[in-house]
């Protein structure tokens, strides 16, 4: 985290209607900080400091709460959010070399967005298709039976068709 | 609320109904280690040090489970232990990971280096305060001789400074003879001793060595004689330490304040002669031989036994103790061979007898050379010739006395064990140099008549036991030049003998407990780190002109002034943890043998911060007990520091970048005073 | 009477494509009788996507792994009424036993019904259990729910098997104003998604189950605390509490009696650890999932420090079944220590993967190999990965052990939430002790000392065996932290965290001994260990293999045998990929 976080200037109207459902009933912290997501993509710094206030906490405590979890992000995610399941299932079935082959193809970390912003990385605990390990989510669809062969081709698609567009 | 009993490692403990274990154990006065509890929060659970083994949950049945003393509630009839190997390993463990990923500086480098292991950085800040008295304090806590040693020790100290990695290390050896000389001027110092005790200790051996071990035993209670074959009490720093560079007074001083505290002397008493070591065996409880290294070692070449070659101790000793005049060497030829501080000592020595020439054989160069810096250049100054990458080959008599000395040209070779290039002779080259006296002055040993009873290593030294200093013979303890390793610096014998001091008094009082070094978290610190720091150049020791000093044997050093030592303490960085005594941590970490360094692994690197108003965060020492959270959130009601993140790299976190929310903490230090560890610190 | 076919559209079934297949099925019934629905998971995750084919609410034929492009003539045959055309889409005998083999009553309605549908529901049996209990006349008191549960025998089925009675008995004698009965559905056992498939395929099943345990224990307000990752579950499972209260099973005076409870559901966010109750109440609370400490149990004080109850899925989804049929038709099955049955996530290396649900007491054989069906590819099995990170690795010489929560302690391993990954002998288990303390390691919490370095402290000494870079006594180190971790942690996750390190070293310490000692990884799977050779016999010297290496280790000249320098290769295995002759060779 850096400076430039805070002083970021996300538009914090968005989130009135959340605050006002959520803010005064108790225990609802990780509810809002998974609808600011949704609104914002990620959970921007000026976002988590105003969500303290209207909170009636400490930054310190939804930032506490906040880095705890894995859902949450603190930085903007690609266009496409690629969760690789790293389940037991998935990495006896080989999760490790498709894990290889997206990073090799997108040139891109784990936890990382390549450069042009289109595809986001994250290896991520089990997604529960063990029968179908190894297995990744891009967005909200899910994509069984990997190969890196399989895997070069579902990236190269979304690829062409954003070329497309 | 009603009364119940619980036993807590033998001990019956009265109570109240629904308190904790923990709780309990302190309201009857037993220190059961915790690491995350205090009174002012709530119960955490976290640093798992508090674990205990019920080993009868009040109806004759053991519990399966360790419980954390913090939050199981002391039930009635419970037997409760925390010192059961079960327990041991489970806080051992916990210890070990915690040390594996803390980064304290526990003891600056100065005092980690020091073999008597002197608090440097305490008693400096002493010296820069003003406080002389209370840097003597500190000091004589290890060493009761600081005026002495502070002038003739070669400051191993000073090697590891951090001060370096600016510009130069603190002179930390001339501060402390500064301050020691201020003590001893008025109202010196003097340490308290216990009540008798009605134990007995002999201690053969007057040196530095023996003097410590008595002044620790002394302040133990015991009663202490200390026997000595010379005439006066001071070993080496009397009779191996020129005056010039230790006035005998200043000696005779320090001395004077180890006999005040009931120290019974006796001089000219050599074992074998005036008594044997059997006979103080049966009349002391315990004996402790400190005898030190007094025979030169030979250089095995030809001619030696001519007259004219002496042993450098030999020559020193006959000079210091005036019981020979000291030998006229003018118009005469001098050789000292070695390169070491006897040598140093010797050759500076011969200057000043008069000699016309004063010549010192060393078969490596300047860089290897083992004396110190400052003692190479001095003797130079002093007209010292120095003959590099030469050894004694033959020494060549007329009439049986020494006429020339033949020298075998060297040259270095591939670095040895110890590091240091050999020299290898090359072969065929010779010099010849005409001398009228050679000092033989590359080593000593130990002259061990009337010791014949004791055990010796191959080196022919009392082979002593490194934890116990026990000898083959019960209650016969050694210590010094005397021992195992052989002549070491004098600061490195009073650090065993203050070592050994402890376990002889451990062993009086009925249970012999062996030394143990103390584990000691540590910091590797780069120049980078400190490129901040102003550079300020460090002291030079005022010193007579080379022309007038070599004429006599009056103190080389002038002394700092109260100026220059003041200004010169200032420069010290402070590196040692300013929690280190109050620190639970290390206490803890001390109380049972742990080895962290088998679980090395990744540590959390983090920066020291200030960014929360008055107080200094050092990650690094964080052990994540989380106190500074709660009681900033539960007790001060601010809730202005958090953790962050999970796992291994869980941190905790005062308010990011924020000035408005750092502008939120109030100051109240509650955190501070709850860290159980130096990670947070009240700025002054 | 006409022909309705049923999509399954679990979550791996619309991975597998059920999606699309129900989408091409729609579009080729268009203006037909044909009706199409939507069911859930069967349970034959290999098989999907699976389509049912019902006369009369009469299965007439399975068909299975349907494409898209099949829809045509299954919508043709239907239309038809003549069925054999699609013979050869149709389940075989020996598939079709994965599912007669079973027991199925946590599973009943799993891949039966619509999830999306009340009366489905309702059809199939749904609610009747409440009706009994709520019954104005002859209706079941609280403590006769208790009683019935306790004569039934079931045991917390997330992984600790504590009996269910026992908890609900505490809660409801606890004191306090509000209780709160909580479903833990954050099932984060990696390998194990038997309650993803019940709320996925039969919600109402749970929600009646949640009612039954909220009234026995006197709470008004019940939770679900189900996983992000489990979008789908999550939708289906509001959607069947908006027609639940819609239909007056949830809310105020549920079925006019006195009986009222609301429910909640709340996402977690993505943390393991919030599987214990403890620190998943934390989490309910919008805190950080921290354990706390124990006692207090939830019991006496959990959600705001009241009386609180936290039981999984599927000992939920057992509950309705009980009541239905009485308990001792559920204690009847089973051993004298587990009763009931259980459901297991059957996958790795396994020919057919899935749910199982047996009676206990079958032996892990009968699951694997019975009903399994063995290893796939003709390999051999090695051995079956039980309880997760908390469980442990049971090897071939114990594949008899029954399928009880004492027999399968005594292994080392635990019964846990279920999951059953099967490893064959291309599995290394250093390497598998290495992703179980990746993943606790990750997951640790962070609150106390034991499981917060000590997790990785035996991550790290496990990696560096992995990578060939072991120390003589590190087997011995790891088993002397094991067990301190074992004594010393806070809660489940940490006291557990050492099960997978200690039982692989129990029953595999001379392939921790070949790592260590020899620098070998005997299932040639560690890639650090690997050593690429090219056999001179078989190598042609088209060097291809040279041009694929990313790295020029492989030297040669053309028609020429090859060699690759040990030194420079990065153990990619391109070149052995990339060879035509075999000459490549991995040991």
């Amino acid at each position: 985290m850096n400076c430039e976080c805070v002083k970021q200037k996300s538009d914090l109207s968005l989130l009135c209607p959340v605050l006002e459902e959520y803010a005064a009933v108790p225990g609802s912290l990780i509810t809002i900080l998974q609808q600011a997501q949704e609104i914002y993509g990620y959970l921007p710094m000026d976002v988590i400091y105003h969500i303290a206030a209207e909170t009636g906490s400490t930054p310190a405590k939804v930032l506490g709460v906040a880095t705890f979890y894995t859902q949450f992000r603190f930085q903007p995610v690609g266009k496409y959010l690629i969760m690789l399941c790293n389940g037991t299932a998935c990495h006896v079935n080989g999760s490790e070399r498709i894990a290889q082959t997206i990073q090799e193809y997108l040139q891109v970390e784990n936890g990382a967005t390549t450069a042009d912003g289109l595809f986001s990385f994250s290896i991520v605990a089990c997604l529960g298709c063990c029968s179908l390990s190894p297995v990744m989510m891009i967005n909200e669809e899910t994509y069984g039976n990997l190969t890196p062969d399989s895997v070069k081709m579902i990236l190269q698609e979304i690829q062409k068709k954003e070329a497309a567009q | 609320m009603s009364q119940i009993q619980i036993t807590i490692n033998g001990k019956l403990c009265h109570c109240e109904e629904g308190i904790s274990i923990l709780q309990a154990a302190m309201q009857n006065g037993i220190e059961i280690p915790n690491l995350c509890n205090d009174e002012s929060v709530k119960v955490y659970g976290a640093c798992g040090l508090c674990a205990v083994e019920v080993l009868d949950d009040g109806s004759g049945r053991p519990m399966p489970k360790l419980l954390r003393a913090c939050s199981a509630k002391a039930m009635n009839g419970y037997v409760v232990r925390y010192d059961t190997e079960r327990v041991n390993q489970s806080r051992k463990i916990a210890l070990e990971l915690l040390m594996s990923d803390h980064t304290g500086d526990c003891m600056a480098p100065c005092r980690l280096n020091c073999p008597a292991g002197t608090d440097c950085q305490g008693y400096v800040k002493k010296i820069a305060e003003g406080d002389y008295h209370g840097a003597v304090r500190l000091m004589k806590e290890k060493l009761p001789l600081p005026a002495s040693i502070g002038r003739v020790c070669p400051h191993p100290c000073e090697q590891n400074c951090r001060r370096a990695l600016v510009e130069q290390p603190l002179s930390i050896a001339f501060l402390k003879a500064f301050a020691a000389d201020r003590d001893l001027e008025s109202e010196t110092y003097r340490a308290e001793c216990l009540p008798d005790t009605g134990k007995r200790v002999a201690i053969i051996g007057g040196g530095p060595a023996g003097l410590t071990a008595a002044y620790f035993l002394r302040q133990k209670g015991h009663a202490v004689t200390i026997f000595d074959a010379s005439a006066k009490m001071g070993g080496m720093l009397r009779y191996g330490i020129p005056a010039y560079r230790l006035p005998k007074t200043v000696l005779d001083r320090e001395i004077e304040e180890i006999e005040a505290m009931g120290v019974s002397m006796q001089n000219r008493v050599r074992i074998g002669e005036q008594i044997t070591l059997e006979q103080l065996r049966a009349d002391y409880d315990a004996v402790i031989v400190a005898v030190g290294a007094w025979q030169s070692m030979a250089m095995r070449c030809e001619g030696e036994s001519l007259s004219g070659v002496v042993g450098g101790i030999q020559f020193l000793h006959d000079i210091s103790s005036g019981e020979k005049a000291a030998p006229d060497l003018q118009g005469k030829v001098v050789a000292v061979c070695g390169g070491g501080n006897t040598a140093m000592d010797a050759c500076r020595t011969a200057v000043r007898c008069g000699a016309d020439k004063v010549y010192v054989i060393y078969r490596r160069t300047r860089e290897e050379m083992p004396a110190d810096a400052v003692e190479i250049e001095e003797a130079a100054e002093e007209g010292v010739i120095y003959r590099y990458l030469t050894n004694p080959a033959e020494i060549i008599g007329e009439n049986g006395a020494v006429r020339r000395i033949k020298l075998q040209v060297m040259e270095l070779g591939e670095p040895d064990a110890s590091g240091r290039r050999s020299p290898v002779p090359v072969e065929g080259k010779f010099e010849l140099l005409d001398v009228d006296l050679v000092i033989m002055a590359i080593g000593q040993k130990p002259a061990l008549a009337g010791f014949e009873a004791l055990e010796q290593t191959r080196k022919g030294t009392i082979a002593a036991d490194e934890a116990t200093f026990l000898t083959n013979l019960p209650d016969v303890y050694a210590i010094g030049d005397a021992t195992n390793r052989g002549a070491d610096i004098a600061i490195a014998a009073i650090g065993e003998a203050n070592r050994c001091a402890a376990v002889v008094d451990s062993a009086l009082c009925g249970a012999l407990k062996p030394y143990r070094a103390p584990f000691l978290s540590k910091r590797e610190v780069t120049a980078e780190m400190l490129a901040d720091r102003e550079k300020i150049a460090r002291c030079t020791m005022p010193t007579r002109p080379a022309e007038v000093r070599r004429r006599d044997f009056d103190e080389v050093n002038l002394g700092l002034t109260e100026a220059m030592a003041q200004a010169e303490a200032k420069r010290c960085l402070e590196c040692g943890c300013h929690d280190y005594n109050e620190c639970k941590l290390i206490r803890y970490a001390n109380m049972q043998p742990i080895d962290p360094y088998r679980l090395a692994g990744q540590k959390n690197i983090h920066e020291k911060e200030r960014k929360l108003g008055s107080i200094e965060r050092d990650p690094g020492k964080c052990i994540l007990c989380g106190l500074c959270v709660r009681v900033c959130e539960e007790d001060a009601k601010q809730g202005i520091l958090g953790l962050v993140g999970r796992g291994f790299t869980t941190a905790i976190k005062p308010e990011f970048q924020d000035d408005a929310v750092i502008a939120g903490c109030k100051d109240c230090a509650k955190c501070v005073k709850v860290c159980p560890t130096g990670a947070l610190k009240l700025l002054g | 009477m006409s022909i309705r076919i049923a999509v399954g559209q679990g979550s791996c079934g619309i991975a597998a494509g059920a999606g699309k297949v129900y989408d091409a099925l729609f579009a080729a019934l268009q203006g037909s009788e044909v009706s199409l629905g939507v069911v859930g998971c069967i349970g034959m995750c290999w098989l999907e996507p699976i389509v049912d084919l019902y006369r009369d609410h009469t299965l007439q034929m399975r068909l299975v792994q349907v494409k898209p492009e099949d829809a045509e003539r299954i919508a043709k045959a239907c239309c038809h009424g003549d069925l054999s055309a699609l013979n050869d889409l149709a389940i075989s005998e020996e598939d079709a036993a994965f599912l007669t083999k079973q027991t199925r009553i946590a599973l009943r309605n799993c891949g039966l019904i619509d999830p999306n549908s009340l009366e489905s529901a309702v059809e199939a049996g749904g609610y009747s259990a409440l009706r009994k209990v709520l019954a104005k006349q002859d209706g079941m008191t609280p403590e006769e729910v208790i009683a019935c549960i306790k004569e039934s025998g079931l045991a917390g089925r997330g992984g600790a098997g504590f009996p269910t009675w026992f908890k609900w008995n505490a809660a409801r004698q606890s004191a306090g104003e509000e209780k709160y009965l909580i479903c833990n559905a954050d099932e984060g056992d990696p390998g194990a998604f038997m309650d993803r498939a019940v709320i996925e395929s039969d919600p109402h099943t749970l929600i009646e189950g949640m009612l039954i345990a909220a009234y026995a224990i006197g709470a008004k307000e019940a939770l679900v605390y189900v996983r992000a990752e489990y979008p789908l579950a999550i939708k289906r499972l509001h959607a069947a509490l908006a027609q639940a209260k819609e239909a007056g099973y949830v809310g105020r005076h549920i079925l006019g009696s006195d009986f009222s409870c609301e429910f909640r559901v709340k996402a977690g966010a993505g943390a393991f650890v919030c599987g214990e109750e403890t620190a998943l109440i934390e989490s309910l609370e919008g805190n950080r999932g921290m354990p706390r400490l124990k006692p207090p149990f939830p019991a006496a004080a959990g959600y705001w420090h009241q009386p609180s109850n936290i039981n999984n899925v599927e000992t939920f989804a057992n509950v309705s079944w009980i009541i239905d049929h009485g308990g001792a038709a559920f204690a009847a099955m089973g051993t004298p220590d587990s009763k009931g049955t259980k459901v297991f996530a059957l996958t790795g290396k396994i020919r057919r993967g899935g749910l199982v649900e047996i009676p206990m007491g079958k032996t892990l054989r009968d699951v694997i190999f019975d009903i399994g069906g063995g290893i796939r590819d003709g390999k051999d099995f090695k051995a079956v990965q039980m309880g997760g990170p908390s469980g442990g690795c049971i090897p071939a010489s114990l594949l008899d052990t029954i399928i009880d929560y004492k027999a399968l302690g005594a292994t080392g391993a635990i019964m846990g939430s279920g999951g059953m990954v099967v490893m064959d002998e291309t599995t290394c288990m250093v390497s598998m002790a290495k992703f179980f303390l990746d993943f606790t390691a990750e997951e640790s919490c962070g609150k106390c000392v034991h499981c917060r370095i000590g997790t990785k402290r035996m991550q790290e000494i496990l990696t560096r065996i992995t990578e060939g870079k072991g120390r003589k006594g590190d087997v011995e180190l790891l088993e002397e932290l094991c067990n301190a971790i074992k004594d010393g942690a806070l809660c489940g996750l940490g006291q557990t965290a050492p099960n997978p390190v200690l039982t692989t070293i129990r029953y595999f310490r001379d392939e921790f001994t070949a790592h260590i000692e020899e620098q070998r990884c005997p299932a040639g799977s560690c890639t650090a260990l690997r050593r690429y050779t090219i056999d001179p016999a078989n190598c042609k010297g088209c060097t291809l293999c040279a041009k694929k290496c990313p790295v020029n280790a492989i030297s040669g000249s053309v028609k020429a045998p090859h060699r690759i320098d040990l030194d420079v290769c990065i153990r990619c295995g391109q070149c052995m990929a990339a060879c035509k002759f075999h000459a490549i060779q991995v040991g």
